[in-house]
């Protein structure tokens, strides 16, 4: 099965579940601004729903981006940064077509982004309406 | 294990001096859980009920309950209890969107404000630090514009409240604004002004746990489950406001003659389908827009063309104000309508208590009673509406007669106040005593005013019971009053229980917070809660006498499909009666000792004392 997102920013109400549920997932409380999903508030104009697209990124740059390899393709498709060998020099942020990887705050300074969550991601189903749906189904 | 999602903690913000300082929430107010029952209990046992509302004595306190921000379905709200200065009554009032959750991501319950600053200020809170900002570049703004600046200013991801013109000037309807929703009724917005606080950012880094996460996580997943099949429902109220917004119900509400139009003359108007949820998803939908984590997603996006060309946006507008600023002033233009509810919110007015002055004004008007230069004060007529929405919030000529609230406006203008449709000073809301009389009882006794919150409309309006009968409704009120206030201690949304059972309640706050509550006790809260509310209302003065109807709701509602429903003086008053021996009060509506130890408040009876 193809990893990735489909997306219809169209039907997006903005209600944030599929922050709450990523920051809940990953850091085991909800702060919807560490969240590895974003959607960007253009108001009163549609959002843009914000997170990594895996198999429909061309290219995926933030692999070659990076000095140390520490990002990679796995067997399944995913594109994982290893967060051990990350150096934190944020190539990979800047050559990131979608804007979607990120710094952990604090003193690690590693870059983190949407991991799928290793095959089924938990803010799909907290999507009301199907603007966020897994690609191929769920 | 997890951390309780309440943080035990709120700062109290000196106005007067500019300082802050976290404030551990006290053993005895965590039996509140929160919200309505914080604020509630906070402001009985620091503000003197007989405490001048715009006098730097007043408090404002805003607090968010055990579920705010956590990923259970339908609780984005925050809640602020302060003295109004309308009524005179306390006041809880509620607004949606995202500023809840922020508050709670910031590891707060709430904020107290005290004093008065000496100059305009706006304040930033970030988790636990407060800073104070000069409100100059903001003054005389609207309320749109003052949050953009927010943003620009403090960050794009900072949440907002704020007043505008209205609350800086002390209309006495004035609201806080919160990023397209509204704390509407009470006044909040000039005790917001009287302090002068134009306006409140917040950002949170700490986010939210809860106490009990995989019982957590499983009552979330019933509760949407209940909600995506009420959603999907065709005829369900949720399932239509998440379709069109809460505008849905209007021509249920008018083919049973409950629509009140024309200053409450009528209970029907024939323009109602040009002005309602269907007519608005017809003419002017772009999208559905929720609040902080809600699958239900009823706040509707409109693009429309104003009057002038222009093009605009409007969320909205809601049920409530299709009457207010709609139905009650004949008026069938969805477009006019749209800009008034735009000067409202530009301006920070309650649509409710500023809609229903507007009614009483142009009916004044007619009588010859009252008149303002350059407009033709005629129910309908769109420069008379809007035209009357701007002095109000401008203060200006007869505006700032009517912006003194009912009372104030009756007395200025030498106009008749039992023509105004008011109760406790408060308009009315969208409904009518007359056709629904437990809806009557429930606006009479409301420890706010005319309020439509803990009223059994759902019931009257569906002919589930007999909407004309008085047997039976003072339980069903008192019922219904102890179990929204209740529910108001989560800061639930209004909505929330029509789909899920009362049942849920206890369990959430377990899981949240590690509390564990009956059924029984969650609702013996609420009713605490109605019962400190009444007793510093009485000490401000209220009694019997402010347990009334407006006389217009004794006589017959024209309009056939009304069938002259009128409400009875003498059995309106023995369902009073009644209502007052269920709550355990005397006949004056005073509680009596008895019942104040049942409910553990005894030592609360001075603050009914005169």
């Amino acid at each position: 099965m193809p990893i990735g997102f489909d997306i219809d920013r169209n039907l997006c109400t903005e209600c944030l579940r599929c922050l709450a549920a990523c920051s809940l997932t990953k850091l085991g409380r909800i702060q919807p601004s560490l969240a590895r999903i974003a959607v960007k508030r253009q108001w009163p104009e549609i959002p843009e729903i914000r997170v990594c697209r895996f198999d429909d990124c061309p290219g995926q740059p933030c692999i070659d981006s990076c000095p140390v390899e520490a990002i990679a393709r796995d067997a399944q498709g995913l594109v994982l940064i290893d967060g051990d060998t990350c150096t934190g020099c944020r190539a990979c942020v800047e050559a990131c077509p979608y804007g979607v990887i990120r710094m952990e705050p604090g003193g690690s300074e590693v870059a983190y982004k949407c991991d799928f969550c290793g095959g089924s991601p938990a803010c799909v189903p907290e999507c009301a309406t199907g603007a966020l749906a897994r690609k191929g189904g769920s | 294990m997890g951390r309780s999602s309440m943080q035990d903690l709120l700062i109290r913000i000196d106005l007067s001096s500019g300082k802050a300082a976290p404030w551990a929430v006290p053993e005895q107010l965590k039996g509140y859980l929160g919200g309505m029952g914080y604020g509630t209990k906070i402001l009985v046992d620091e503000v003197a009920p007989q405490t001048d509302p715009l006098s730097a004595e007043n408090k404002l306190i805003l607090t968010v309950g055990p579920l705010t921000g956590t990923t259970a379905p339908m609780h984005p709200q925050s809640c602020i209890v302060t003295k109004s200065p309308l009524t005179g009554t306390i006041l809880n009032s509620y607004a949606g969107g995202f500023l809840g959750a922020e508050i709670r991501f910031a590891g707060l319950d709430g904020l107290i404000l005290e004093g008065a600053a000496p100059e305009w200020m706006l304040l930033v809170i970030e988790d636990e630090r407060v800073s104070f900002h000069s409100a100059e570049a903001v003054l005389g703004k609207g309320t749109a514009e003052t949050e953009g600046y927010l943003k620009e200013r403090f960050g794009p991801d900072v949440r907002t409240l704020s007043i505008g013109r209205a609350g800086e000037k002390g209309v006495a309807m004035a609201s806080i604004f919160s990023e397209t929703r509204t704390f509407g009724r009470g006044g909040a917005g000039a005790v917001l002004g009287s302090k002068r606080v134009k306006a409140i950012a917040v950002r949170g880094s700490r986010g939210v746990e809860v106490a009990r996460p995989e019982e957590f996580a499983l009552l979330v997943r019933e509760n949407m489950e209940l909600l995506k099949t009420a959603c999907a429902e065709e005829y369900n109220l949720v399932g239509m406001f998440s379709r069109v917004g809460t505008g849905a119900g209007m021509g249920l509400v008018n083919g049973r003659g409950a629509l009140a139009t024309r200053n409450h003359i009528f209970g029907s108007f024939d323009g109602s389908t040009k002005i309602d949820g269907y007519a608005y998803a017809d003419r002017f939908y772009t999208r559905a827009v929720a609040c902080y984590g809600c699958p239900v997603h009823c706040g509707m996006l409109h693009k429309f063309t104003r009057t002038d060309g222009s093009s605009s946006w409007l969320r909205g507008p809601e049920y409530e104000t299709m009457y207010s600023l709609g139905s009650d002033l004949l008026n069938a233009d969805p477009v006019v309508l749209a800009e008034a509810n735009q000067i409202c919110e530009e301006y920070g007015m309650d649509t409710l208590t500023t809609g229903v002055t507007v009614a009483w004004a142009l009916e004044m008007a007619e009588s010859g009673m009252l008149e303002e230069p350059g407009l033709d004060l005629k129910f309908g007529s769109s420069g008379a509406i809007l035209g009357l929405l701007r002095k109000i919030g401008e203060r200006e000529g007869i505006g700032d007669l009517l912006a003194r609230g009912p009372k104030g406006a009756a007395e200025a203008c030498g106009g008749e106040m039992d023509r105004f449709m008011q109760i406790k000073n408060s308009g009315f809301a969208a409904w009518m005593p007359r056709r629904m009389k437990g809806t009557g009882l429930a606006f009479a006794t409301s420890n706010r005013g005319a309020c439509h919150k803990r009223a059994p409309i759902g019931a009257e309006i569906t002919g589930q019971i007999d909407m004309d009968a008085y047997e039976g409704k003072a339980a069903l009120v008192k019922e219904i009053q102890d179990r929204v206030n209740a529910i108001f201690t989560l800061v639930s949304c209004r909505f929330h229980e029509f789909v899920t059972p009362p049942e849920i309640y206890p369990r959430f706050v377990r899981a949240a917070t590690d509390r564990e509550i009956s059924l029984e006790e969650f609702l013996a809260v609420g009713e605490r809660i109605w019962n400190l509310e009444r007793l510093f209302n009485i000490g401000a003065g209220l009694g019997r006498a402010d347990d009334r109807l407006p006389d217009r709701c004794y006589q017959p509602v024209q309009g056939d499909a009304s069938e002259a429903a009128v409400m009875d003086r003498a059995r309106f008053e023995r369902m009073l009666d009644e209502y007052y021996r269920l709550r355990g009060w005397d006949e004056q509506g005073i509680p009596a000792p008895q019942k104040l130890e049942e409910l553990d408040i005894p030592e609360y009876a001075r603050l009914g004392a005169r």
